[in-house]
């Protein structure tokens, strides 16, 4: 077995670089966008809700508070995308008889997390050294957070590249359908304070869970009353089931059969 | 090397279900070379990218063993925007050899120079074909696959291409699909005959030379006598 281990690690390394190659482009100017754009969003929304007045809702930093729940979104909705396209965009490459349809999917998978993992690092880093935020109370938790909204977006990914590759509209119709997820997902708000009735309905978005699960993390004493991490994590292995086994049951489709 | 277990394909042309292997188990020999021929449309090259794994069975499995090449001067895996010196390396990772020593023969062998350092969607057709073709001698396989050898380059560079390639036969096999019995002769041992009645194997080349050109003569009649009955109308 070593040996099927050594050409999967080989494989899934290069297609890494590949990757990374190809989203980034080769000057060292496209990765450092790649880290901007999402840091210079929530600096963005920090600065409008500071011009506006407002408190963060918890703790003593707005920018704390936000980072914690938009990054969360944007580590998940940049796996949903990127691995959407995955199987398409590669065809060429099954000729090479080391490479399975899969490996494009977790390499593209294993590029956004370390990408979105240095992300979050620089820009936690940041705000300790701004005085801003302290160290994170509880950093394995942090850590579980971050995993898990790893297996959901991987699960969501997988799952919308098979749909993706069976009906080229679905990319269309998964973008109308996420964009409120910005609004349900905890970004700007505190979903333990508000009326029972309204975190009923929340509740039901895992990507909220993943954001509560983050704060409760970074925060001492942030104690969710929302989060299920059961429930969370059971979407998460329930997606990368169905995305798996699908790519499994279509794929001879995708192969002109 | 290469097993084939049960393996069924079919092909949907023009609303009509085709099936081209129906439960087809057969290993390919580890010691021989050997040869895919039949008449065009049978199944050939399907059988040739089922083995190098570009399309997949609709039933059963291939197991593959050792470093299997792409078909022989195949340059479609290669990424447009990406210079021939980062395709060059990412074939080389994959298949785990040295990527500077890979790099120097390729180099030295595709006689594309500067080219190297642009990207790919800058190449003409056959500097494609020279780069594929030098990165599958740069790299040691234990099989290669050949989907009818297609000569590349000038006649300098044709006769460099096939003195590499003979260097490399004593430790490699080959799975050849061909047209032209002058090189299944030199390069086969052994081969199957993939035919629309089904598939056979034979143990010596010459016997499936003679199998396959009594076929295609069978064929051939076949056709003729199908056309006068039309034209007899």
């Amino acid at each position: 077995m070593p040996a099927v281990l050594a050409l999967q690690f080989r494989v899934l390394a290069a297609l890494v670089l590949r990757e990374t190659r190809a989203t980034f482009g080769s000057s060292q100017i496209g990765y450092l966008w790649a880290i901007i754009t999402p840091a210079a969003s929530t600096v963005l929304l920090v600065i409008i809700f500071t011009a506006i007045g407002r408190h963060a809702p918890f703790g003593a930093s707005l920018a704390l508070f936000f980072a914690t729940g938009i990054l969360t979104l944007e580590f998940f909705n940049r796996l949903s995308r990127t691995l959407m396209t995955a199987f398409d965009a590669n065809r060429a490459l099954l000729s090479y008889p080391p490479i399975k349809e899969t490996d494009v999917l977790f390499a593209r998978a294993i590029l956004v997390a370390f990408t979105y993992i240095l992300i979050m690092g620089i820009f936690f880093s940041g705000l300790v050294a701004l005085g801003l935020a302290g160290l994170p109370a509880h950093p394995l938790e942090l850590m579980e957070a971050i995993g898990t909204t790893f297996l959901l977006g991987f699960g969501m990914g997988a799952t919308n590249a098979v749909i993706f590759s069976m009906w080229e509209s679905w990319r269309q119709v998964e973008k109308i359908a996420t964009r409120p997820l910005f609004i349900v997902s905890a970004i700007f708000y505190v979903p333990s304070y508000l009326p029972p009735q309204v975190i009923d309905w929340l509740k039901w978005n895992p990507v909220l869970h993943t954001v509560e699960w983050m704060r409760n993390g970074y925060y001492a004493n942030y104690d969710s009353r929302v989060l299920d991490k059961f429930y969370v994590l059971s979407v998460a292995v329930c997606l990368i089931f169905i995305g798996l086994q699908g790519e499994r049951l279509t794929r001879r489709r995708r192969s002109g059969g | 090397m290469i097993e084939l277990k049960a393996v069924s394909k079919t092909y949907r042309l023009k609303g009509m279900k085709k099936r081209i292997f129906n439960r087809l188990t057969f290993t390919f020999p580890h010691d021989r070379n050997v040869a895919i021929v039949g008449p065009n449309g049978a199944g050939k090259s399907t059988l040739m990218r089922l083995i190098s794994g570009a399309e997949q069975p609709d039933e059963g499995r291939i197991i593959r063993h050792g470093k299997i090449s792409w078909p022989l001067a195949f340059s479609g895996g290669f990424n447009g925007s990406m210079t021939g010196l980062e395709n060059i390396r990412f074939v080389a990772r994959i298949y785990g050899a040295d990527t500077d020593a890979v790099i120097e023969y390729v180099k030295e062998f595709s006689e594309l120079g500067a080219s190297l350092a642009t990207p790919i969607k800058t190449y003409s057709s056959g500097m494609k074909a020279r780069l594929a073709f030098g990165m599958s001698m740069a790299i040691d396989f234990d099989c290669y696959l050949i989907d009818e050898i297609t000569a590349v380059g000038d006649g300098v560079f044709k006769r460099k291409s096939k003195a590499v390639f003979r260097e490399k036969l004593p430790r490699a096999r080959i799975i050849m699909v061909s047209h032209a019995m002058a090189q299944i002769r030199e390069y086969c041992d052994c081969g199957l005959l993939v035919s629309r009645q089904g598939i056979w194997y034979f143990d010596n080349i010459e016997d499936l030379i003679a199998a396959y050109q009594e076929m295609m003569r069978a064929e051939k009649k076949h056709k003729v006598r199908a056309a006068l009955d039309a034209a007899s109308y």
